[in-house]
């Protein structure tokens, strides 16, 4: 697991990161016009960090780059690595619920699909259920229940 | 139907308590331009849109809302957290205490609370779709507000993905809006 969790960061540290040029005043996007390709599109924990997959659309406030989510403890690592496949994932579906005729983004959809799957097993293994009809459910006692929840540190 | 999954949608960890951070943030709790009424009236809408993409969008982004109540609710608590008496009357939430203990509430950053009211549907898909692209856009002016009241990394991480949030909301809800235009005769 250890080495997985390093490879994901290696991969995730290794993507270079855009720079908005457009400033502070973009966020309306009124000529925005959505031409994506998958491969203009973020990886999945750089999008993740920003809250958008798509560099066309980013508009940063206040801070001077996106802040890194710094996870407490091994738990957490690994939980970053599903969130940041997650929303990968999420972002294309709202993207794709407009454009249902995007091949290669639903292809893209499916490949952080897939490697979401993976890590979810991968923390279920190690941390207890993300969801109730998890297969780490079935083990004794009873794992649902157990802290932390999502609002505890 | 909708199933739980037991994390948030991005990582809260806020490390010091900050009561008068906590009574701003309570607006996008439950204030007009919150995620609750955000929420809400997406998924009070798609039932009514008039094709697939509406339908799937309103699904997918009202769902969206509903782990950003979510966030927004774990920020609340864990800045509340360990608060003594004198800290809540400080920050002016001793008027919170009195009603709700330390229970959250929705309420906005004055303490009037949630209210259905806030949510807005008018019975066309073109008028509830601007609607939402403006609760979009208050929403992110709200959560500009927010980020000008703190410097604290913990706390604007989170506000700053949420932000950015509304901008992508936004535009998926105008691609909609401009597909109808041009769609539905």
């Amino acid at each position: 697991m250890d080495n997985k969790i390093m490879n994901f960061q290696n991969y995730f540290t290794n993507q270079p990161t855009t720079p908005n040029p457009v400033g502070n005043m973009n966020f309306n996007k009124c000529l925005y016009t959505p031409q994506e390709k998958p491969s203009d599109l973020y990886e999945a924990y750089q999008g993740f960090i920003r809250g958008n997959m798509s560099p066309g659309l980013y508009n940063q406030y206040k801070i001077s780059k996106p802040l890194d989510v710094e996870p407490l403890n091994e738990r957490e690592q690994l939980l970053i690595y599903v969130d940041a496949l997650t929303f990968a994932a999420h972002d294309l579906n709202l993207y794709l619920d407009n454009f249902p005729n995007d091949k290669a983004m639903i292809e893209l959809y499916n490949q952080y699909r897939i490697e979401a799957d993976r890590a979810i097993t991968q923390y279920e293994n190690n941390f207890g259920p993300l969801t109730v009809n998890s297969e780490a459910t079935n083990r004794y006692p009873w794992s649902w229940n157990e802290s932390p929840w999502p609002w505890e540190m | 139907m909708w199933a739980y999954q037991k994390r948030l949608q991005y990582p809260v960890n806020i490390r010091k308590k900050d009561l008068k951070m906590a009574k701003t943030i309570l607006t996008q709790y439950g204030g007009p331009a919150g995620e609750l009424a955000a929420a809400w009236q997406y998924l009070n809408q798609r039932y009514t849109m008039p094709d697939d993409r509406g339908k799937a969008l309103l699904t997918d982004i009202g769902s969206e809302e509903l782990a950003h109540v979510e966030i927004i609710s774990t920020m609340l608590y864990q800045l509340m957290k360990d608060a003594t008496i004198e800290e809540l009357k400080a920050a002016g939430l001793d008027t919170h205490y009195a009603q709700f203990g330390r229970d959250l509430f929705p309420t906005d950053a004055n303490g009037v609370p949630f209210t259905m009211a806030y949510i807005k549907t008018s019975g066309n898909p073109i008028s509830n779709l601007e609607s939402n692209m403006a609760a979009e856009q208050r929403a992110r002016d709200t959560y500009e507000h927010l980020m000008d009241l703190t410097n604290d990394p913990d706390i604007l991480g989170p506000l700053s993905f949420l932000r950015q949030r509304e901008i992508v909301h936004y535009q998926r809800f105008k691609e909609l809006r401009n597909y109808y235009l041009d769609n539905l005769k």
